[in-house]
């Protein structure tokens, strides 16, 4: 179907909005824009809330103009760093939300779309984090290498991490993962050859065709600071991450993955094997997480234990539960809006866990099915 | 009925602990036919399903399907074999639509694997798109008004829509043998009607189908099977046609009670 002149309108006006307003958000020193923000934002789902009208009818936009949509994205993504006036810490602030929303999206395969509660991916995205920086540290192995390497390697820890989490389910089954997660920070601490406590320092930075992501980009006269080099690749990743999200959630696997959720034992009189989709979220889960934790690592230049505690793993899980299970544009926007609160309310800093166990208890109660609820599939031209 | 037989038990006997929910239950089901189960609550009914779809391993005896034994294999592998099952209290998957529960029933006989889904989408969504057509053909023919619904969310359908698509899903997977549990449950006289039309409408265009139905409503039992095998304390007590199984002291017995059929 072809976007109708409001689609249009609809689109554009709402993705400008957003990108104008996480701007004057990142850029904002004062705590009390920054309260005025976020009472809009809050405002803005308020009005969802009671007229879920508009919230269809803004869904049907998206989906007539998707095309718009992703190329306006796109671009937008492309230009953000200008809109910056080369500020160095919102850059750093929009790679770490952009690294949580790819972990983010990794927990999702499992916890929205399978209902499998892992408590691990921190422990995966360490993981990642420290095969890359192992392998370019000791073998000078370049990053396009390590990171895919990264990836296989926390597979690897995914399946195995699956397999003896098949034999428990539901609290039992958090627990195994918690466990593993919290293994996993002992061994990185204990260790000599992961640098114990310390962690590995100077990992070296990427560079792509001669260009260090170390040094500024400058393309015609506009200089973008070095983090901007991180921003691009992270941003990449978040685009891989959402393919690879839609493809599996619009394939046979997220039907499996949804049908389980629902109903284990009706899964299983499906023909669905359930243990095989369940490992199998692991393992997309940590492959994913790898990812970021490689970028994380090359672009601190640091890493240790600290950085890969099961309060990562936590935090993941809040992001998914208030974005929206199973729905992955509102899995970024938790990822985005818990990375950059706490930065932004560093006053507050002392109360970051209450503060998350609030907001947790909050969305369980009054929306539970988080900002951006999942909808329904719909197969072309069928309906 | 084109008397071979499809799936047959020997000696099934499962024991949970001290208790023995099945012992020793034989019986056979032959192709096209449709074969009654009943026998009181809490009889092992549903446990002689759960055996046959390999829910429950059996503790002693064995299933066959076309001579094929089934023992050991689990439940997925089951339905891939071609025995499909719905549940007493409707199973479905909620929180997806209508047209999802269809295309999940189907899941055995689609194949795109976690790399199709990622390097070859067009192949993964194109076999995805084919298994929605089917599944909307399947659902116009169980039943029109629930292909009308088939964009909404399943936990929005009535009673007897639920029992329609959960039967719908069942048949997705394309069976050789249809287990069903108690589908009148919960249903009034015109729903067991409209779900006894259904079940005729269902074996008309699929003449080697067979069923295997428990049920309580006396009145469906006397429509549909062409045999009936009651059970009682886990064990087979009376097989043949309705109308010689009703007239038996022992089944009487069994559903009456000892006092009440002395009394009579």
């Amino acid at each position: 179907m072809r976007p109708t002149f409001s689609d249009i309108t609809i689109v554009i006006a709402l993705e400008l909005i957003g990108a104008i307003l996480l701007r004057f958000f990142l850029l904002a020193d004062d705590w009390r824009i920054v309260g005025g923000i976020l009472l809009l934002f809050c405002a803005g789902f308020a009005v969802m809330q009671f007229r879920s009208d508009w919230e269809s009818r803004i869904g049907d936009a998206f989906n007539r103009g998707t095309r718009l949509a992703v190329g306006l994205a796109i671009l937008l993504v492309l230009l953000f760093p200008l809109a910056l006036n080369g500020n160095t810490y919102a850059l750093h602030l929009l790679i770490v939300s952009q690294l949580y929303a790819v972990l983010a999206i990794a927990l999702n395969f499992q916890l929205g779309s399978a209902n499998i509660p892992n408590f691990a991916t921190g422990a995966s995205y360490g993981i990642g984090a420290y095969v890359s920086a192992l392998l370019a540290i000791h073998f000078n192995v370049n990053f396009w290498l390590a990171l895919p390497a990264a990836a296989v390697a926390a597979t690897a820890f995914g399946f195995l991490l699956g397999v003896p989490s098949m034999r428990t389910r539901e609290s039992y089954l958090a627990l195994v993962t918690i466990a593993f997660g919290v293994v996993i920070h002992q061994l990185l601490n204990n260790f000599d050859w992961t640098g114990g406590p310390n962690g590995l320092v100077g990992i070296p930075a990427p560079s792509l065709f001669g260009h260090s992501f170390a040094s500024p980009i400058v393309i015609g006269g506009i200089k973008l600071p070095s983090q901007a080099n991180f921003y691009y690749l992270s941003a990449v990743l978040v685009g891989i991450a959402i393919i690879s999200a839609q493809r599996l959630h619009g394939s046979r696997i997220g039907l499996a993955w949804n049908a389980l959720r629902a109903d284990e034992l009706a899964a299983r009189c499906q023909g669905i094997n359930v243990i095989w989709y369940k490992v199998l979220a692991f393992a997309v889960d940590a492959f994913l997480a790898a990812f970021a934790g490689t970028i994380y690592a090359f672009y601190i230049s640091f890493i240790s234990p600290d950085n890969f505690t099961f309060l990562v793993s936590v935090t993941i899980m809040t992001m998914v539960i208030v974005g929206g299970m199973d729905n992955i544009f509102g899995v970024i926007v938790g990822a985005f809006l818990l990375t950059m609160l706490p930065e932004k309310l560093r006053a507050f800093s002392d109360y970051r866990i209450l503060f998350f166990g609030i907001v947790v208890i909050l969305f369980l109660m009054i929306r539970p099915e988080g900002l951006f609820p999942q909808r329904l599939r719909r197969y072309g031209g069928s309906e | 009925m084109s008397g071979h037989a499809v799936l047959r038990g020997e000696g099934l006997t499962i024991r949970f602990g001290g208790l023995v929910a099945m012992d020793g239950v034989d019986f056979v089901l032959q192709a096209g036919e449709i074969l009654g189960v009943i026998g009181p609550n809490g009889a092992g009914k549903s446990t002689l399903f759960n055996l046959i779809t390999g829910l429950y391993q059996p503790t002693a005896g064995k299933v066959f399907l076309n001579d094929r034994p089934l023992n050991g294999l689990p439940a997925h592998r089951i339905v891939q074999m071609g025995i499909s099952r719905t549940f007493q209290s409707s199973r479905l998957f909620t929180d997806l639509s209508v047209l999802d529960n269809v295309i999940i029933g189907m899941h055995c006989r689609t194949q795109s694997g976690v790399f199709d889904a990622m390097l070859r989408p067009s192949k993964a969504r194109g076999e995805l798109r084919q298994a929605a057509a089917k599944a909307g053909e399947l659902l116009r023919s169980v039943s029109a008004g629930l292909y009308d619904q088939r964009g909404r969310a399943a936990s929005e359908l009535a009673q007897a829509d639920r029992r329609r698509l959960e039967i719908a899903r069942a048949l997705a997977a394309e069976p050789k043998v249809l287990l069903l549990d108690e589908p009148s449950s919960g249903m009034d006289d015109r729903d067991t009607d409209a779900l006894i039309a259904d079940v005729r409408a269902i074996i008309a265009r699929r003449p080697e189908l067979s069923i295997m139905i428990i049920e309580h409503d006396m009145r469906l039992v006397a429509e549909l099977p062409h045999r009936v095998m009651v059970i009682e304390y886990g064990r087979k007590i009376a097989e043949g046609s309705f109308a010689d199984i009703r007239n038996m002291p022992r089944v009487q017995e069994a559903y009456l009670g000892r006092k009440a059929t002395a009394h009579a």
